[in-house]
């Protein structure tokens, strides 16, 4: 059996690992682009932030590839794939010079073209095509920040925020920043900040709705968020957008629509996440934002797989198809989709968003559903107890709990995870499970 | 292999167990020295109340598979296969508490410990007192748990059976075929009903 993974983020990891668990015999090829040894892509904030040191990324050993026998194909990005014939394509560069200090930036404009009909003029000129066959494929190949419109996008200091490298260019040149602009209020643009804060930076973030991380909080511990970071020094402006960048070499000033302009010495960029999928046929494997998956994680193309970031499956709590980009996501889809290529049938239940956020004095937890539509199968109860900067909101629809925000005493989380994930009726009164005292035996009446 | 089970239906709530957990995951093992340690010795057994206000002690049901082993960012939870015993290894803990989202069970605390590196918060439940099992004692809570609602035997393969199937309802287990989704920890709860009426 012949295996291949595009992609050696935490889904292609853990698919790698969990077919190795049912076929010693298969050939594995793994390809990716980055060439850091398997390491945990949200504790790059936490390089960022200071807590946690660079070389301690790594959640697998620079063995890995050798240990399980995979053929690591390292440093390359899949160009294609051949569905008829059951091959992966890669489209070697030709010997051009790459545009060195800005290719982050340029491979995301080069890749947005493409997603949007393409443009030869940007892409790499034709070179030797290289092709893998395979009989079973997964493709893990996770999301790409989802680029701004603005001018002035090839200064130098405008950084998103993905993987490694890009913390590692930060750092470099943080020792002479002082002002730091944040472009979006989601997870990694919230983090971005965070960090920089934690780093002694004046930061400056822009965001569209009036408290950071709306997808993931309600208005409420939104607000409770913006507190938090505001008492740390963090300047947000809501409403805004940049409509360029001026400087000389360097990012020195961004213009906003409001016509004011803001002196920053750095920008990082983020505005959420779009699936990686340019080289994916759409005529063949059928997409929506995501690659869609059925519950085995396979795509319409028998053999064909896909996991994490990139896949899109039913999202438990909102019903509905649905990209779940995070990590837990990503390591139980990766797992189930291994197994499911190696033969053994499991199903996956389907997708739940979640997040636990720590700063400073807040500890967040989110899943599910917490702004729920206004439709009367859902009822919602929460509680608060602002002394001790408490906060408690559950989102029912009928007798199943559908999502919930917690902020701060969030020990007992899990257990209204577990409720979600397996649709369990709650029998008991819903009041009882906003207390501080509420735990696992209380539900077994 | 013995292990510590739990019999909620006996505990009177009198929560010696917390206070013998804590001691021997003090620096000194000692009741009294250990309220004078910095930091403070926590206990990892935690006796909450039922919605009646019966007494229930919760502790880690090292699961197999354990969902917070899956959950955990660094990979600081793992698996000593000997002892069959989920640890968190404290030097890798990042205190992001994705693991509190993963455990059904709501049995992991976060703060510092004698085990960890000095004013560091890190992720801390049960270890089934390894220490003190390594010097041929029993883990401390059954010790010193008079109702015997904490026992320390061979497990029953329902018990087993129960624990484990809570854990697989958060975690993608690879010895599980095609399972309905959504069905587990609804059935086992009800098992759970059945079976803690019969042990009555
Ligand atoms: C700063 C930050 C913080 C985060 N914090 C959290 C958090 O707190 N909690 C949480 O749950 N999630 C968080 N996430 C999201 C989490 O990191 C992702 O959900 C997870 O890493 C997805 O894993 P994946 O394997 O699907 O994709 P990825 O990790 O993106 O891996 C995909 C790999 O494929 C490679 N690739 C892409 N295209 C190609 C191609 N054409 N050819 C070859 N290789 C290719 C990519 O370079 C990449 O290495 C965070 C993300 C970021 C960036
Ligand atoms: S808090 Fe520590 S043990 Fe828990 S998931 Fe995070 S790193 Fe792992």
């Amino acid at each position: 059996m012949k295996y291949v993974i595009i992609g050696n983020g935490v889904a292609g990891i853990q698919a790698a690992e969990t077919i190795r668990q049912f076929d010693s015999e298969g050939s594995i090829t793994m390809i990716g682009d980055e060439t850091f040894p398997p390491y945990c892509r949200p504790m790059i904030s936490l390089a960022l932030e200071g807590s946690v040191d660079q070389d301690k990324l790594h959640i697998r050993s620079a063995g890995f590839y050798d240990d399980l026998n995979i053929r690591p194909v390292l440093g390359k990005r899949v160009t294609g794939i051949d569905v008829d014939n059951k091959k992966v394509l890669i489209q070697e560069k030709s010997a051009r010079p790459s545009l060195q200090a800005s290719s982050t930036i340029m491979d995301l404009i080069c890749k947005l073209l493409s997603i949007f009909g393409g443009d030869p003029g940007t892409e790499p000129r034709r070179g030797s095509e290289t092709g893998f066959e395979f009989d079973k494929l997964l493709i893990a190949t996770g999301a790409d920040p989802r680029p701004v419109k603005a001018t002035g996008l090839n200064l130098k200091n405008i950084f998103y925020m993905r993987t490694e490298v890009h913390v590692r260019q930060m750092l470099e040149i943080l020792p002479g920043a002082k002002n730091a602009l944040v472009l979006g209020g989601g997870l990694v643009g919230f983090k971005a900040a965070y960090g920089l804060l934690c780093r002694g930076l004046h930061v400056t973030m822009l965001i569209r709705s009036d408290y950071p991380l709306s997808m993931q909080v309600d208005e409420k511990a939104g607000r409770m968020i913006l507190d938090q970071l505001s008492e740390h020094g963090l300047e947000v402006k809501v409403g805004v957008e940049v409509t360029g960048f001026e400087g000389i070499k360097k990012v020195e000033r961004a213009n906003l629509s409001d016509k004011t302009a803001i002196a920053c010495d750095m920008v990082v960029v983020g505005k959420g996440v779009l699936p990686a999928l340019s080289f994916v046929p759409r005529d063949k494997i059928q997409a929506d934002l995501g690659i869609l998956v059925d519950q085995h994680m396979e795509t319409n193309i028998p053999g064909i797989f896909a996991a994490g970031d990139v896949a899109q499956s039913v999202d438990i709590a909102r019903k509905i198809s649905w990209v779940n980009a995070i990590w837990p996501e990503a390591v139980e889809q990766g797992r189930i989709a291994g197994m499911n290529m190696a033969g053994r049938q499991t199903a996956y239940k389907g997708s739940l968003s979640r997040n636990v956020i720590r700063i400073f004095d807040l500890d967040v937890m989110t899943a599910g559903l917490v702004n729920p539509p206004s439709d009367p199968s859902y009822e919602v109860v929460s509680s608060d107890n602002l002394r001790l900067n408490i906060y408690r909101k559950l989102v029912f629809r009928n007798d199943k709990l559908a999502g919930f925000v917690m902020v701060n005493a969030i020990e007992q989380g899990g257990i209204l995870m577990s409720l979600i994930k397996n649709e369990i009726p709650v029998k008991i009164p819903k009041a009882a499970m906003l207390e501080p005292s509420f735990n696992y035996n209380q539900l077994m009446m | 292999m013995k292990k510590v089970v739990v019999h909620p239906e006996r505990c009177v709530g009198c929560m010696q167990c917390m206070i013998a957990c804590a001691t021997a995951h003090s620096q000194t093992k000692n009741l009294f020295s250990a309220t004078l340690e910095d930091p403070l010795p926590r206990p990892r057994v935690h006796v909450g109340a039922g919605l009646y206000g019966e007494g229930f002690p919760n502790r880690c049901r090292h699961c197999d598979p354990a969902p917070c082993m899956f959950a955990c960012l660094p990979g600081a939870i793992y698996r000593d296969w000997e002892t069959d015993t989920v640890l968190i290894d404290p030097d890798k803990c990042i205190n992001c508490a994705s693991c509190a989202m993963a455990c059904p069970f709501g049995v992991i605390r976060y703060h510092e410990d004698a085990s960890a590196p000095l004013k560091k918060t890190v992720a801390v439940k049960c270890d089934n007192c390894l220490e003190r099992q390594n010097q041929g004692l029993i883990p401390a809570c059954v010790e010193v748990c008079k109702s015997r609602a904490l026992t320390f035997e061979d497990p029953s393969d329902a018990m087993k059976r129960k624990t484990n199937e809570v854990a697989q309802s958060l975690s993608s287990d690879t010895s599980r075929i095609e399972i309905a989704p959504g069905f587990t920890l609804l059935n086992t709860i009800k098992r759970t009903q059945v079976e803690l009426k019969i042990e009555n």
